[in-house]
């Protein structure tokens, strides 16, 4: 593998992590006064901001409306200052593109998993997610501020949606590792990604996504590492849903230390 | 000062379904109660059987109109087939965006409220008024002065004396508020 070293021979990541170890999560309830959720998750440098609108009535057609669950609409977008990693000939388009589009309909295939649509039968959910700053995991920190951002609009659902990545490095020498948690540096290597969720910490997958190549035999540590990774933010963002206390003001907190 | 209560999350189990019934805010999964939302707990003993186990969050969620429900709605327009209306309240409790109602001409009426047939797909909420409680609450002569009623189906404006034709609703008296 030319260029980037991705782990060294003291088994440090280029960003001094270790192989299992996440990036810095610092996360937000309650940050739009508008929207009936919202969200603002920060994994590393990749940040997120995810709103809920609804469960509402169905807007436009009404014909779309299924008459025994409700609708959901995903949209994501990258700010045009957000970055991205290579260097892009266009800037991100604000949601119409191809990328996000397919996050979009990835979004909602897991959120779909995730609510209880059979209680708001013949309504709409909007879910807005916006990248701010991406440096790595972009669909990840979009699926989880997704299901930070249901739980703050009172949604009904299974359980908590939490994503994570894995990927692969092989060292020259000795045996391949498996890293969880890829920052922007790491995905541009042109290693295999797995992007993985969960719904409640059930062990069971809403998403898999896997991108590049990976030998079959790799892929039980590669998820491992995905699923690890998942655990961990997920023990990290309930205790941040724990401590928006209703009966305080969440939006006079300090941001947490 | 009362225990503080627990703080529960989606996802989280509660109890068994043999302590326990499911309320709302909750949903049972291979005979356990699942949390849905993210609040504070709740458990009401009922005397004979088990107690409810339900999650509240202290804003209230999103509420939908449902079959059966006695809903408060304002009439945006009318013609000689159906009235369209914006429905306002469910119950008490306001909503926070309008749903959009519809009253057809033959279930403006003073009895058999379930008599309604759907026919083509409806994808309206499909409203009647009947019953004696449900009706014209508030209503407004074409002189601009609010009318008052007389029978059933017949308001009089105050000032003109006009009668007009409305399926009256006989409110019960606590609820007026003059």
């Amino acid at each position: 593998m030319a260029g980037l070293e991705l782990v060294s021979d003291a088994g440090f990541r280029a960003d001094g992590r270790r192989p299992d170890e996440l990036r810095k999560v610092r996360a937000r309830l309650g940050v739009l006064a508008r929207a009936d959720g919202s969200a603002y998750l920060e994994q590393g440098n990749t940040k997120v901001l995810a709103a809920v609108y609804g469960p509402h009535e169905v807007r436009g057609s009404r014909s779309k409306a299924p008459p025994d669950r409700a609708l959901l609409c995903c949209r994501c977008s990258s700010a045009p200052f957000a970055g991205g990693g290579e260097r892009r000939r266009r800037p991100p388009q604000g949601g119409g593109d191809r990328r996000s589009g397919e996050r979009a309909l990835l979004l909602r295939g897991v959120l779909e998993g995730a609510v209880l649509g059979q209680l708001y039968p013949r309504s709409q959910i909007d879910v807005h997610v916006q990248v701010l700053q991406a440096d790595g995991g972009e669909l990840g920190a979009s699926v989880s501020a997704a299901g930070l951002a249901l739980q703050d609009a009172g949604v009904a659902l299974r359980g908590p949606v939490v994503a994570g990545s894995a990927g692969l490095a092989e060292p020259p020498a000795g045996p391949p590792v498996a890293l969880s948690d890829l920052s922007a540096a790491e995905e541009a290597a042109g290693g295999p990604r797995l992007v993985v969720a969960t719904v409640a910490g059930s062990g069971q997958l809403a998403l898999c996504q896997l991108s590049a190549r990976l030998h079959q035999e790799r892929l039980r540590p590669v998820l491992d590492a995905a699923q690890a990774a998942c655990r961990g933010l997920h023990a990290v963002l309930d205790g941040v849903v724990r401590a928006s206390d209703p009966l305080g003001d969440t939006r006079t907190l300090p941001w947490p230390q | 000062m009362a225990p503080p209560a627990r703080y529960c999350v989606p996802g989280e189990r509660l109890c068994s379904t043999e302590e326990a019934t499911a309320g709302s805010g909750t949903y049972t999964r291979h005979g356990f109660i699942f949390s849905s939302l993210a609040g504070c707990l709740e458990r009401k003993n009922e005397d004979n059987e088990l107690p409810v186990v339900s999650v509240v969050r202290d804003s209230e969620s999103q509420l939908l109109p449902n079959v059966g429900a006695v809903v408060t709605c304002k009439v945006c327009s009318i013609n000689s087939r159906f009235a369209k209306v914006h429905i306002l309240y469910v119950g008490s409790t306001p909503l926070k965006s309008t749903f959009r109602g519809t009253i057809r001409r033959e279930d403006i009426r003073a009895t058999e409220k379930d008599k309604i047939s759907l026919g083509d797909a409806q994808s309206n909420y499909l409203l009647s008024t009947a019953e004696n409680e449900l009706g014209v609450v508030v209503a407004r002569s074409e002189a601009g002065v609010q009318m008052v009623p007389i029978s059933w189906c017949e308001m009089q404006c105050p000032r003109t004396h006009t009668k007009e034709f409305r399926k009256v609703a006989r409110v019960q008296p606590q609820f007026l508020q003059t």
